[in-house]
């Protein structure tokens, strides 16, 4: 195919790509995330339980079906429930605004377990309560009143006889340490939980209990929710096969009295049945019209049912004294616990009488008496229906957007983005005329088709996926600079246009291939490592990326070559090629200790103020909850705070802030977490005293265990992006081309923290996004200059290295900072009208850009140099330069190529005085273009020897010989 | 937070190195690792021995990297050294 015909089927195959994204623009709606539209995120991290001792991929899984079962019961559309590592699940309900019955319904993890009471307890408890109709021992039946004495119960009274009696301790506590007395089960291939579970009490009697249980006795001391519990208490762990379980006492109407003290008991862990044996759960009302939840026995659990209450009946049997009647055998009959999450719900006795060989499973069975209205019996029934959980759900993070917020954030989005792209594109115009306005045309092209994939993908459009379409505008953009740049060389080197073009291409896509494929890397990087928020700014990154690929490059390739006979393109003014163009001749490299300098400065600042300050982590690291209340009778900080004092929320820090959609009188309010019934709470006491604006009320909640995953998940993506992205330098380039990549990077992101710490300003996951993004941008700019390097290596075989470093980078500086001009438009439109989220974001980038172009030429470029030029062949060079020039040039000029060409003996030598030994050349680091051998006189142009005095000194005259011609020819030239 | 106080501080003399005489091993990539690792070993070993948590920097954290990146400095240097006498 020839390349007209190629240019115009690429033509038409993009136009038709544009048309068809236009109409799925037109036809599909936008996926919007819960920060842009309003609702409830709530991230779960599983845990063990029940018969597994971890967490696989199937339990998330199981989890995530059965939780978007329960969801469609909460009556929410477009909800989303996705896995988020090994062992998170997050869940999105867009519109749902009661966090606190969202998350119960959510994450209840229904732990439903059957036990035959008796037989189950441990030590004293079975000698009291162990024998139904039995009056206890009184030796350990004492030693009980007396423990419950001291836990300061009312030993007499009936709620404490009714637990005293069935065998119960007075504290967790007393019931942890017999539980602890236990031996590990051996085989606990029927418990309800596998692992030993840990408790921490206090250590001043009556020994409250303080945490757990938890898996991990670490987890004992960060609560549920977020503060720091004090590692003075006594921590008691309990061995897998036995658990502790409360159980309340029941009022004169046989309902649980949750309002009294619980009784505490220490049980075998060998279930029954479990809540997976049961099907058909249902609310209903018992006789006495209190409710219930009924159900029935699946095939297996019938069996199990029936064989267990045999059991309890044929044990009462066995205990009766001759016939008895059925109230007489209901006090010698044993009993049957229901045990929910822990807790006992039910313990319903076997009469022996009434059922001597059990109870038909096919009967079914009920859970009475612990619910207070119809509707908790309706929540157990449907939890129970939909199915237990295989794991615990610990809710780690919640965060509630209002409607009106998101909608704001979307607006300052989509205006950053609009007017990111219209200041680029005005710069393309300006700097690159015609050739701008083919690259405002492929930009235009790159959004319709990347707008419309973010919709047929879909791609959930988040405030942090809306920063990588911001930036991916200015990394498609870079794409163009760096081959117009490469266009314009050609054609100041008076190549025709078509040439041009095609050169202009042919160089510049190994660059561009490099530069994006590193993006694309780091993307991905962040894609899989990354917590939710950033994903989503990954995905579009690295969308975007591609999609850049094929409009600024294939597209713009296109639309050139079929244009390149064109009148318009044939003139070097249209394209902004005329005279010579922006050439630099300026010693980079001989300069370079001072930009050193002044890096060193930045740094040493940043070190002390990282010291001093440290950096200000969000509640993304740190863990909490942040609250953003707009009210609607005026206030001030001390006002709210009494306000959330009054519903026990204290240590919050108050601020009052202005919004542009709610005024002035907008509070946010940052505490230790709260659980979602505590938000709750804060958003009744605030509504009730100062009212809340419609929409006006926001909260991220984040615990300690997400934002710990939050870190870790940053410090692997980073350490990651870097082994990457070094290892496909050093694969592309060169080894030693990955090590000052590497300082770069560090440079960058050490003195965006250093800017962050000395600013203050808030370090939260989106800035870690940027970090990262900073790290893919800074090498970008890197690949620019060591590209141009590698280019040069070859077409100056005399050079020294500074030589060809200066060389490149006066090629090279213009288009970098071009390319870096390009994305600080797109970046300064965030950091502008992005709102407060891509603010906080867009600075990071800023400082980063800034610092990324600045260590691309003045560290990177320099450390390489001084690298490299230790190498056997370019000391060669640099002696062979200094004993023809006097000393190194910055720059290679043809004077000094055309000299060293002429003398081959020159070079023999100065190789032979190398490898016997006799030079050294004393160079310092970063300051290589201009050393000058050490040794010599003066300015040291005569290399120092012990060889021949003769030879020597005929080289030296005939070096002062060429040094006079040399100068007489630069003094010719410059008078003519 | 230590540890990045300490790496900072490194990389930031490290920056001071190009006005020494380059014997450094390696060169100013030598320079580098001496810098930086030096900073590290010796502040986290002070910051152990002083019985501070990695948490807890202040001004003298800071400091105390100073003398780790003149030890870690000095063994490359010396290293370089050697390696030229023996070349």
């Amino acid at each position: 195919m020839g390349s007209r015909r190629r240019y115009l089927f690429i033509l038409l195959f993009v136009l038709g790509l544009v048309i068809v994204s236009a109409l799925v623009i037109v036809k599909k709606e936008t996926k919007l995330g819960l920060d842009l539209q309003g609702g409830l995120e709530l991230v779960y991290q599983g845990q063990p339980t029940g018969k597994e001792s971890s967490v696989s991929g199937q339990d998330i899984e199981d989890s995530i079906s059965i939780i978007e079962k329960r969801i469609n019961q909460l009556g929410t559309t477009e909800s989303e429930v996705a896995r988020l590592g090994n062992e998170n699940i997050t869940v999105s309900l867009p519109g749902i605004t009661d966090a606190e019955r969202a998350a119960e319904r959510v994450g209840t993890t229904a732990q439903l377990y059957f036990y035959d009471w008796e037989p189950n307890l441990i030590g004293p408890e079975r000698v009291i309560g162990g024998h139904p109709g039995l009056q206890p021992p009184e030796g350990p039946l004492k030693a009980s009143e007396e423990r419950w004495k001291e836990a300061g119960r009312k030993v007499k009274a009936p709620k404490s006889q009714q637990l005293l009696f069935a065998g119960a301790y007075p504290t967790a506590y007393d019931a942890a340490l017999l539980a602890s007395e236990q031996e590990p089960a051996k085989n606990c291939e029927n418990c309800s939980v596998a692992k030993s579970r840990f408790y921490l009490f206090d250590k001043n009697a009556p020994n409250d209990k303080l945490a757990g249980p938890e898996l991990k006795e670490e987890d004992l001391y960060v609560s549920p929710t977020g503060e720091k519990i004090p590692k003075d208490g006594i921590v008691v762990e309990i061995p897998a096969g036995t658990i502790l379980v409360s159980e309340y006492p029941t009022n004169g109407e046989g309902q649980l009295d949750e309002n009294a003290k619980p009784g505490w008991f220490a049980i075998k862990d060998d279930p029954a049945l479990s809540g997976n044996d049961i099907s058909e759960p249902e609310a209903k009302a018992d006789q006495f019209g209190q409710p219930n939840v009924t159900f029935n026995f699946s095939g297996s659990g019938q069996d199990a049912f029936q064989e267990v209450t045999r059991h309890i009946a044929q044990r009462g049997q066995a205990s009766a004294i001759g016939p008895v009647g059925a109230q007489e055998a209901a006090a010698l009959s044993g009993h049957f616990a229901v045990v929910l999450d822990d807790e006992v719900q039910s313990r319903p006795i076997i009469n022996f009488v009434e059922n001597p060989d059990g109870i038909d499973g096919r009967e079914g069975a009920q859970i009475s008496g612990g619910f207070n209205n119809e509707s908790e019996a309706q929540e157990l029934a449907t939890t129970l229906q939909i199915g237990a959980l295989p794991i615990n759900l610990k809710l780690i993070s919640e965060t509630q957007v209002s409607a009106t917020l998101g909608s704001q954030a979307l607006h300052d989005g989509v205006k950053a983005a609009i007017i990111g792209l219209a200041l680029v594109i005005f710069f393309l115009l300006f700097y690159y005329r015609f050739l701008g306005l083919i690259a405002s045309v492929a930009l235009g092209a790159y959004g319709v088709i990347f707008f419309a994939l973010i919709k047929l993908i879909p791609i959930t459009m988040t405030l942090p996926g809306i920063a990588g379409l911001v930036l991916t505008i200015g990394v498609a953009a870079d794409s163009n600079i760096v081959i117009f740049e490469r266009i314009k060389e050609e054609v100041r080197a008076g190549r025709s246009m078509s040439s041009a073009i095609s050169a202009g291409y042919k160089r510049g896509i190994a660059t561009i291939i490099d530069a994006n494929v590193v993006t694309l890397l780091t993307a991905f990087i962040l894609f899989v490592l990354a917590t939710a928020g950033v994903k989503g700014f990954a995905f579009t990154l690295g969308i975007g990326t591609i999609v850049s690929l094929l409009t600024a490059v294939v597209f713009t390739q296109a639309l050139l070559g079929s244009m390149s006979r064109s009148r318009l393109l044939n003139s070097p003014s249209a394209l902004g090629a005329t005279g010579k163009g922006l050439r630099w001749h300026f010693d980079f490299m001989g300069a370079s200790r001072w930009f050193f300098t002044i890096s060193g400065l930045i740094l040493l600042v940043g070190a002390l103020a990282l010291a001093t300050k440290q950096l200000n982590f969000g509640i993304d690291f740190e863990s909490g909850t942040r609250i953003t209340a707009a009210l609607e009778k005026p206030t001030d900080e001390e006002g709210v705070r009494d306000t959330l004092n009054s519903v026990g929320i204290n240590g919050e820090e108050v601020q009052q802030v202005s919004d542009p959609n709610f005024g002035e009188n907008v509070f946010q309010i940052q505490s230790h977490q709260l659980e979602p019934g505590e938000v709750k709470d804060a958003r009744s006491a605030l509504s009730a005293k100062y009212g809340i604006v419609q929409d006006g009320f926001d909260s991220t909640s984040v615990g300690p265990t997400f934002g710990q995953q939050v870190a870790n998940s940053a410090l692997k993506a980073l350490i990651f992006s870097l082994l990457v992205i070094c290892g496909y330098v050093a694969l592309r380039f060169d080894p030693k081309f990955a090590v000052p990549v590497l300082i770069a990077i560090f440079h960058d992101i050490l003195i965006t923290a250093g800017v962050y710490s000395l600013t203050g300003k808030e370090v939260s996951s989106g800035t870690v996004a940027a970090f990262l993004t900073i790290l893919g941008y800074s090498i970008y700019d890197t690949i620019i200059v060591f590209d141009r390097i590698r280019e040069n290596v070859p077409r100056m075989p005399r050079a020294a290295f500074s030589q060809i470093v200066n060389r490149s980078m006066s090629e090279v500086l213009t288009r970098s900072l071009a390319t870096s001009f390009c994305t600080l438009l797109a970046v300064a439109s965030l950091l502008i009208f992005g709102g407060t989220t891509l603010q906080d974001f867009a600075f990071a980038m800023l400082v980063g850009i800034i610092s990324g172009t600045y260590s691309s030429i003045f560290i990177a470029s320099p450390v390489l140099t001084a690298w490299k030029e230790r190498e056997p062949g370019f000391i060669r060079r640099r002696l062979r330069i200094a004993e023809v020039e006097g000393n190194v040039p910055a720059f290679a000029d043809d004077i000094q190529t055309a000299l060293l060409s002429a003398d081959e003996d020159a070079e023999a030598e100065a190789v032979a005085e190398v490898e016997s030994g006799q030079t050294a050349a004393e160079t310092q680091p970063g300051a290589v273009a201009t050393a000058q051998r050490t040794g010599g006189e003066g300015n040291g142009a005569e290399p120092v020897g012990n060889g021949d005095e003769a030879a020597s000194a005929e080289r030296r005259a005939r070096n002062a010989e060429r040094r006079a011609r040399r100068e007489k020819r630069r003094k010719h030239g410059r008078n003519r | 937070m230590a540890l990045l106080v300490f790496f900072t501080m490194g990389i930031a003399l490290w920056h001071f190195t190009v006005f020494l005489p380059d014997h450094f091993w390696q060169g100013i990539v030598g320079a580098f690792v001496g810098s930086v690792l030096g900073a590290m070993i010796f502040g986290l070993i002070v910051q152990e021995v002083s019985g501070r948590g990695l948490g807890d920097t202040d001004l003298l954290t800071a400091l105390t990297a100073i003398p780790g990146v003149v030890i870690g400095l000095g063994v490359v240097y010396f290293l370089g050294m050697r390696s030229e006498q023996l070349d």
